[in-house]
């Protein structure tokens, strides 16, 4: 009953109907599983045929939304202006009825006795009534058996009609939210937690699961496709080399045949577009020797090419130049300057890559560069050359004999192997789909590079009545990803909050993503410049990114805004910071005050910019003396004895620490990842990293990091879960 | 000198240290090679930093490689060296993009991956 109350947020909740329950944490929670099902149905109505069937759900969920504990309907309701009078009417007309509504619900526990003939246990959900209020109440046992931590067991619920969003929604919640609930606990109660969640509210587990992208691939396949394309025009210039060949031979009095029967035999274009690629291998040689003399070296090896061609009627023999020529650059043989020239695959990357930045513009140039000083030259060269030796009809003969059929094959073969068979396809769809992300990342983390703070879409705690406090209670309780949100929408709401702005990013820092524990921090920085916390979190922040200057200036900034420190700030320092001034003046500080853990803080962190490893895991342990349940400086230790290289179990024992103390630290996590790695112990470091990532998906570095380990550990067989960052099968593959 | 330090120093000093240890060692079994970095803080061609990573040896060196040849050479960007070397960026893309500059051998050039450079814990 008492848990009815909580869900419902009893009467007080009821009779203002429209705001949002602050005072029900257990409500506000079921928003955020499911807040953003809302959003869903608004982006449904955008869609015009959608809106028949939308406004049927509307007319039913409306008296749920005049219930009490129904937030979950508000955003909507508001949002739909349209049908927004017609619900003002009926919602007064409803409002009368309310008391009617109410008793309803204090109906229900009887009903829930005739339907639950089994004696039920106190948590048991209410399972009938509006798909909303069977789904809330649902996902709050959820919750409370996470408090509890009685295991969730399958329930038959009603169909609730969830749309392939909402189940997508709540799967990828509920399975984060669950890594935070359980830190402590094992990943198979974990998992059957979640399976239990969303077996009942028949959610498919797996659907997430992609496939091996075939998406990419496709992609891949036809901006391969296109680019051959574009190749095509350029055909045409070797068309006019084919006409202009002939007029030679027809000026020198020998017949067209030549011309003719080669056409007939392998088709001209198929001939010039074979010749083309030889022109791009050509092109590539000559870069090599000096790109001043681009034509010169064109001719020459034009000129090899045709006396080769003139001197040897062996096909085999010219297969294997050519074979050497090739597999010399696939092998990487060829001493390479200046990045003038690349291998086979090389060559294919960067034509590739023109390709994908620029398409028609690269095919433009190709075919200029074709034109101008591709096969015009060569065949002015060869005109010249044939003005000075009189034709002799043999050399045509052998031509035509050199079975050019083969060498076309053998040359195809060779683009095949060569180009692609080095480094196999595979890897370069790999590399390419990793360019691909890392464009859309970059076009998303420009901002967060910049220093400015990205917030994310779709964030349920907008209109919450207090994110802040919402926001400190979930990061009290270690529900990071929960939390970010919660306080994204208090700076949004309060973009002067600096309390909102640092709690932030210590959360952003936890979560293990510095860009944007910069970025919130910046801003808490702006909002209260002498803030000590915020400057000491930058101090630490950028030191984690190395970058020396930026950590020095705050960490200065820390001791000159310090009440008591203060004084020891020199200010014409400033402008022109040097490291062994700063750490003089913090020692002094030290020395005025040794029993002020924070000086150690800062002087730990200092030694960490100098690489002074061993005095900054020796003003660590003293602060940790002084202040032994901070989990960060727990934390701090073992990052320190990591990169200092110190035995694994020393770190490991620190790092355990802080993950007693604060079982989701996501930065503890992947830092045990990152000390296994260091000493080489891939397959440990993967398991702590998957693990961390499943407590926040959206921390970069962890990807990045178990991509090395992954490929380190040979586990290529799991790159592609990785790149397509499918969590659920990296974790049944590497449980902790 | 604050002013003038690179992020890549950092990366170098703890590579120095971790050649020392098992896993270092094993790296210099795995790949064998002499490696020369040369780093430039804002652009390439100016104020280039040098570090030689001598993988035959274990050791890592501030400065041009003297003896001999080097089995590649490769010149970044401090930015980008980082990336690389975290793995925010893929060698090959960075080299398509040219933010990799290689000298000499392409099948060396090929062993340098993100994995022998050791990772920085966090704060």
């Amino acid at each position: 009953m008492s848990m009815r109350e909580l869900v419902t947020g009893g009467a007080a909740c009821a009779v203002s109907g429209s705001s949002s329950s602050s005072s029900n944490p257990l409500g506000a929670l079921a928003n955020a599983l499911i807040g953003s099902s809302s959003k869903t149905q608004e982006r449904l109505k955008e869609i015009p045929n959608a809106a028949a069937a939308t406004s049927h759900t509307q007319f039913y969920d409306d008296p749920v939304a005049a219930l009490p504990g129904s937030e979950l309907d508000h955003p909507f309701l508001q949002s739909n202006a349209q049908g927004s009078d017609f619900i003002r009417g009926f919602r007064t007309a409803h409002d009368n009825g309310l008391a009617d509504a109410w008793d309803e619900i204090q109906r229900q526990p009887h009903l829930d006795r005739v339907y639950n003939a089994a004696p039920a246990p106190p948590i048991q959900p209410t399972l009938d009534g509006p798909p909303q209020r069977v789904l809330s109440s649902f996902l709050h046992s959820f919750v409370d058996s996470s408090r509890s931590g009685i295991p969730l067991h399958p329930t038959p619920l009603p169909l609730l009609g969830l749309s392939q969003g909402d189940k997508q929604c709540i799967r990828d919640r509920s399975s984060i939210m669950a890594r935070h609930f359980f830190a402590d606990k094992s990943e198979e109660f974990i998992n059957s937690q979640v399976n239990a969640l969303l077996s009942s509210l028949e959610i498919d587990s797996d659907s997430h699961a992609k496939g091996p992208m075939p998406g990419r691939f496709r992609e891949l396949e036809d901006y391969w496709n296109e680019s051959q394309g574009i190749l095509k025009p350029g055909a045409h210039a070797a068309d006019g080399w084919v006409t202009e060949f002939s007029q030679h031979r027809a000026q020198h009095g020998d017949p067209d045949a030549w011309a003719h029967s080669f056409e007939q035999q392998h088709g001209a274009g198929g001939w010039a577009s074979e010749f083309e690629q030889e022109q791009a291998q050509l092109t590539l040689v000559d870069q090599m020797r000096g790109g001043n003399i681009v034509n010169l070296a064109a001719i020459e090896q034009t000129r090899m090419l045709a006396h080769t061609l003139s001197q040897n009627d062996d096909p085999k023999f010219q297969n294997s130049k050519f074979l050497q020529f090739v597999s010399k650059m696939s092998r990487g043989e060829l001493i390479i300057d200046d990045n003038q020239v690349k291998p086979a695959s090389g060559s294919w990357a960067t034509e590739y890559q023109q390709q994908f930045n620029g398409g028609a513009s690269w095919a433009d140039e190709f075919v200029h560069d074709e034109v101008s000083h591709g096969p015009a030259q060569w065949v002015n060269e060869f005109a010249t050359e044939r003005e000075q030796e009189p034709v002799d009809d043999q050399w045509v003969n052998e031509f035509s004999k050199l079975h050019v059929d083969d060498w076309a094959e053998e040359f195809g073969r060779q683009v095949g192997e060569g180009a692609l068979g080095d480094s196999s396809s595979d890897n370069w769809a790999t590399a390419y789909d990793e360019f691909l992300n890392e464009q859309v990342a970059s076009k998303e983390r420009s901002d967060a590079s910049t220093g400015v703070y990205v917030f994310s879409d779709m964030n349920p705690y907008v209109g919450h009545p207090n994110p802040l406090k919402e926001g400190q209670e979930l990061f009290r309780k270690g529900l990071l990803s929960e939390a970010v949100l919660a306080l994204e929408a208090e700076v949004m709401k309060n973009p002067e909050n600096a309390e909102g702005w640092r709690l932030l990013g210590i959360t952003h820092a936890e979560n293990d993503d510095d860009q944007q524990a910069i970025a919130a921090m910046m801003r808490a920085q702006e909002a209260d410049p002498t803030n000590l916390e915020v400057l000491l979190a930058l101090g630490v922040s950028h030191t984690n990114e190395l970058e020396q200057a930026a950590a020095l200036k705050y960490l200065y900034g820390w001791l000159r805004h310090h009440p008591k420190y203060g004084t020891l700030a020199l200010p014409e320092l400033v402008d022109s910071l040097y490291y062994a001034d700063v750490a003089r003046l913090f020692n002094e500080a030290a020395q005025m005050s040794p029993e002020d853990a924070d000086v150690h803080v800062v002087l730990g962190v200092l030694y960490n910019l100098s690489r002074e490893y061993d005095k900054a895991i020796a003003s660590f342990k003293t602060a940790l003396k002084l202040q032994p349940n901070d989990y960060s400086l727990w934390n701090k230790l073992g990052a320190t004895q990591a990169n200092s290289v110190q035995s694994a179990d020393a770190i490991l024992a620190y790092q355990q620490q802080a993950l007693d103390l604060k079982p989701n630290y996501v930065r503890a996590w992947a830092n045990m990842g990152i000390s296994y790695a260091n000493q080489g112990m891939y397959e440990d470091s993967i398991r702590y990293y998957v693990r961390a990532l499943a407590m926040n998906p959206k921390a970069d570095n962890a990807w990045q990091y178990l991509r090395i380990s992954l490929s380190c550990a040979s586990r290529n067989d799991m790159l592609e879960a990785c790149d397509s960052r499918n969590l659920e099968l990296l974790q049944k593959e590497f449980p902790l | 000198m604050a002013n003038t330090e690179l992020k890549s120093d950092n990366l170098f000093e703890m590579m120095k240290i971790h050649l020392a240890t098992d896993a270092g060692k094993e790296l210099t079994k795995k790949i064998g090679l002499v490696y020369q970095i040369n780093i430039a803080p804002k652009k390439i061609g100016f104020d280039e930093v040098s570090y030689v990573v001598d993988l035959k040896k274990g050791e890592v060196t501030k400065g041009k490689y003297e003896g001999g040849k080097p089995d590649a050479i490769f010149t970044f960007k401090d930015d980008d060296f980082i990336k690389v070397a975290t793995g925010k960026m893929h060698p090959q893309i960075a080299f398509m993009r040219g933010a990799m500059k290689i000298k000499g051998s392409l099948s060396a050039a090929q062993k340098f991956t993100p994995d022998i450079f050791p990772k920085p814990a966090k704060l």
